[in-house]
């Protein structure tokens, strides 16, 4: 088991629920995509699942770790297994790009090792093995503030890689890229956790993305389960029915009318990637 | 991929290092930097002695009523003195600012002139003042008023130039003069950062007011001058004490003024309503008041007698004495203050930094401000006492004073620091202390490297005049050749302290430049 969460609800600090009643469960390796509509709880869900947040109901087990049980030695153990993808990446302008993916390893690295690599990065290889997979090896040794946002994004997501985390969490990993760029990317991470084994979960706001990569797709409004099914298996009409609240156009990549023929959601995403 | 890659930035990190190392070793060795003697038991015992002393602080009619005139005398030297600053600064600014010309033409005459106002420190101006006008609060006026003139001049250049020149530039090109054109096109935009400006400016008039007090310009400084030198430890510590009340208070009062300055207008035609018009009547009153209340005649400063005086005053300045002999002890006290400056102003970010760092803060916020209420000079004398006359007393007393200023400055940019990549490196597991190190830290230092360069800068005016109370440097020298009216000596040691300032912010500047 990767996850397992039982009957939980989240009740922000105004009031706000912004979850309820929500039961997920997850074996190792699998690759989850949530899509639905502003608002309806997606950050919160992934903010449950990483930890960041912890449910006001209900029970969260994370790699076999109950989360509502807290040590702060255990929990940082159970962070360093998780690795997030931020919307926006949380990354200082003035670090060097070599140093933000480094970062990524400071959960498991010896405290001598993350403060010399202060002054001097340790791991230069295993850096820039990362970004070469998000295609920013030249941008290794640059400041961050020097990249466009696109890239910025790119270099959260070479942490993440460097990281090398049992479960994966993204949080609207490519809304920064263009369509070409997104679809690379979402494969990259989809083949990165299906290569080690990793569980993988991400929230993306194109329908046609999740359909057309993720085995399995899991529906969210109003901070509930809507649908939670095989791609294969998730057709139009459900889809309108989960966006309902944001009329009749379905988010998506590729701007054509007709990008879902249903069964064969690959083509979506083939498409996507011509444009 | 190459496995033998090297970081390209590691060569110049290392010569950087290297030559900071440098740089940094003969200054700590002409500071004369020993942390053993601090430690020695004889001389903890002393200080132990010493602190005892201010111990009760003393509580007696007699003594309360001449500190309810001192602080009142403070107070009102540190308004008059803003008030004088600001009628110096706002013509001084226009001259001086590229802000509204069509073409931005800095004023060279004007800007030199406000370089020396602001490069000679208060003290010194207050030392000279004292000997024109006799002891008493004109001379800190006085000196308060150039000073912080040329400062507050300075700074207003720089915010009207900084902000968008572009309605400025578009009414001058509808036929508007240049004054109305700052005024309707740069004040609007610029009012809030100089209105904030002048009334820090004020709190820190009230500190400078204080210490100019030990050089005979009245208030509570000359109280507290008196009171060390009869070893009157129990009147020293209530006048300590009553300062920090006074540096509270003004320190709230100003954070209270600068909030009601964000407070949009009413809907009303008039932009003033009865609490702009309550508060513009308070300033007035309170400067006529201070005016009063230190019975500074203008018209006795501007007599043809006094006049004649300064004019004697002045002219046995001049020449400097130039002979090889005095420049080359002028020019060990300017590497000694240099090295007490950089030491003090080091020691302390190291300090102000262990300080912001606590999440807790109740303690250490207290801390901090007590620290950086006991003005450097009274430090001094209890770290001379610790460590002996000479640089490393000047440079501790910098170095405790400044790190409770700094260590308030750094709490606050670090409180204002994004928080998402400290947090983000929290969740991905990292320990607090490393994901401060990757995440927090990083956004934050700009900022924590600009107070610390900006305060050096104020730090190298103060150390420049520690050594009245013998903690070595130009300081020193000053005070030794002016106590033996020894003018021509004395002028060339002021002469130095300009040029040292002068220096020094330029490597301020330039270094701030490089770390962006
Ligand atoms: N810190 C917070 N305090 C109060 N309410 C919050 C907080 N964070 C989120 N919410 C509310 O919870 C609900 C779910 O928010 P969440 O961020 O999980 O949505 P989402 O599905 O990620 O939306 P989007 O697609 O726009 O990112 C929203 O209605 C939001 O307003
Ligand atoms: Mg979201």
């Amino acid at each position: 088991m990767s996850f397992c969460l039982n009957g939980v609800g989240l009740t922000h600090a105004n009031g706000f629920a912004a979850l309820k009643e929500l039961t997920l469960k997850a074996e190792k390796g699998e690759r989850i995509a949530l899509i639905g509509p502003s608002g309806a709880g997606k950050t919160s869900l992934l903010s449950v699942l990483g930890t960041a947040l912890a449910p006001t109901v209900g029970t969260a087990e994370v790699l076999d770790f109950g989360q509502n049980f807290r040590s702060t030695v255990a929990l940082a153990k159970l962070r360093s297994r998780i690795g997030t993808v931020h919307q926006s990446p949380p990354i200082p302008g003035r670090q060097r790009v070599v140093t933000a993916v480094l970062a990524g390893k400071l959960g498991q690295w010896p405290a001598w090792k993350s403060l010399a690599s202060l002054l001097y990065p340790l791991d230069i290889p295993g850096a820039r093995a990362a970004l070469e997979r998000v295609d920013l090896a030249d941008k290794l040794f640059a400041r961050c503030d020097q990249l466009s946002g696109g890239q910025l994004q790119r270099v959260g997501i070479a942490r993440v890689l460097y990281q090398q985390p049992e479960l994966i969490l993204a949080d609207e990993p490519v809304s920064a890229l263009d369509p070409t760029l997104a679809l690379a990317t979402i494969r990259l991470l989809v083949a990165d956790a299906e290569a080690r084994g990793a569980t993988l979960v991400a929230s993306l706001h194109a329908v046609d993305l999740a359909l057309g990569n993720f085995t399995r797709i899991v529906g969210v409004r109003a901070g509930q389960i809507a649908f939670d099914l095989p791609a294969s298996e998730v057709g139009v009409p459900l889809l309108h029915d989960l966006y309902a609240s944001e009329g009749d156009e379905l988010p998506v990549q590729a701007h054509e009318s007709h990008f879902l023929p249903p069964a064969a959601a690959n083509d979506a995403a083939t498409r996507a990637a011509c444009c | 991929m190459k496995p033998t890659e090297r970081d390209p930035a590691a060569r110049r990190r290392l010569i950087g290092g290297l030559a900071t190392l440098v740089i940094l070793w003969p200054l700590f060795q002409a500071a004369e930097v020993k942390p053993g003697v601090l430690f020695d038991p004889g001389n903890l015992k002393v200080i132990g002695n010493f602190l005892a002393a201010f111990l009760p602080p003393e509580t007696g009619t007699e003594f309360m009523g001449y500190l309810a005139k001192a602080t009142l005398e403070t107070l009102a030297i540190a308004t008059a003195g803003m008030a004088l600053a600001f009628l110096i600064a706002v013509p001084m600014a226009y001259l001086a600012t590229g802000a509204g010309r069509e073409k931005a033409t800095l004023n060279p005459v004007t800007r030199s002139l406000l370089t020396i106002l602001r490069g000679i420190p208060e003290l010194v101006w207050a030392l000279v003042f004292v000997r024109v006008f006799g002891l008493g609060p004109a001379a800190g006026v006085l000196a308060l008023g150039l000073t912080y003139g040329g400062m507050l001049a300075k700074v207003y250049a720089e915010i009207l130039e900084s902000v968008d020149a572009a309605p400025a530039r578009a009414l001058r090109h509808n036929g508007a003069s240049r004054p109305l054109a700052i005024l309707y096109g740069l004040i609007p935009q610029a009012s809030k950062e100089l209105a904030s400006y002048t009334v820090y400016r004020w709190e820190c008039a009230i500190r400078a007011s204080v210490v100019m007090g030990f050089v005979g310009a009245g208030g509570l400084g000359q109280l507290m001058d008196q009171a060390m030198k009869m070893l009157n430890g129990g009147e020293a510590a209530t006048i300590l004490l009553a300062f920090m009340v006074l540096v509270f208070a003004a320190d709230g009062f100003s954070g209270w003024l600068r909030r009601a300055l964000d407070t949009p207008p009413a809907n009303r035609a008039s932009p003033f309503g009865w609490r702009s018009t309550l508060f513009g009547l308070a300033v007035v009153s309170g400067i006529v008041a201070s005016f009063a209340y230190l019975e500074i005649g203008l018209k006795a400063l501007l007599t043809v007698e006094a006049a004649n005086s300064i004019g004697e005053f002045i002219a046995g300045f001049f020449p400097p004495d130039l002979s090889a002999d005095w420049l080359a002890k002028v020019g060990q006290g300017i590497w000694e203050t240099l090295a007490i400056s950089v030491v003090g102003t080091l020691l302390a970010a190291v300090a102000g930094l262990l300080l912001a760092l606590p999440k807790w803060r109740a303690p250490f916020s207290f801390l901090l401000n007590t620290l950086r209420s006991v003005p450097e000079l009274v430090w001094a004398t209890i770290t001379a006492l610790a460590v002996g006359l000479g640089p490393f007393a000047g440079a501790l007393a910098l170095a405790l004073h400044t790190s409770g200023v700094l260590g308030r400055l750094y709490a606050e940019a670090l409180d204002n620091a994004p928080p998402a990549p400290g947090q983000a490196l929290r969740l991905a597991g990292a320990p607090g202390g490393f994901a401060f190190l990757y995440g927090t830290l990083p956004g934050a230092a700009p900022q924590l490297i600009a107070y610390t360069l900006y305060r050096w800068e104020m730090n190298i005016r103060m150390a420049a005049i520690l050594g009245f109370v013998g903690a070595g440097g130009l300081g020193q020298l000053l005070y030794f050749e002016l106590s033996l009216f020894h003018h021509a000596q004395a002028s060339t040691v002021i002469i130095a302290m300009l040029l040292l300032s002068i220096a020094v912010d330029q490597a301020s500047a330039w270094l701030r430049r490089k770390m962006n």
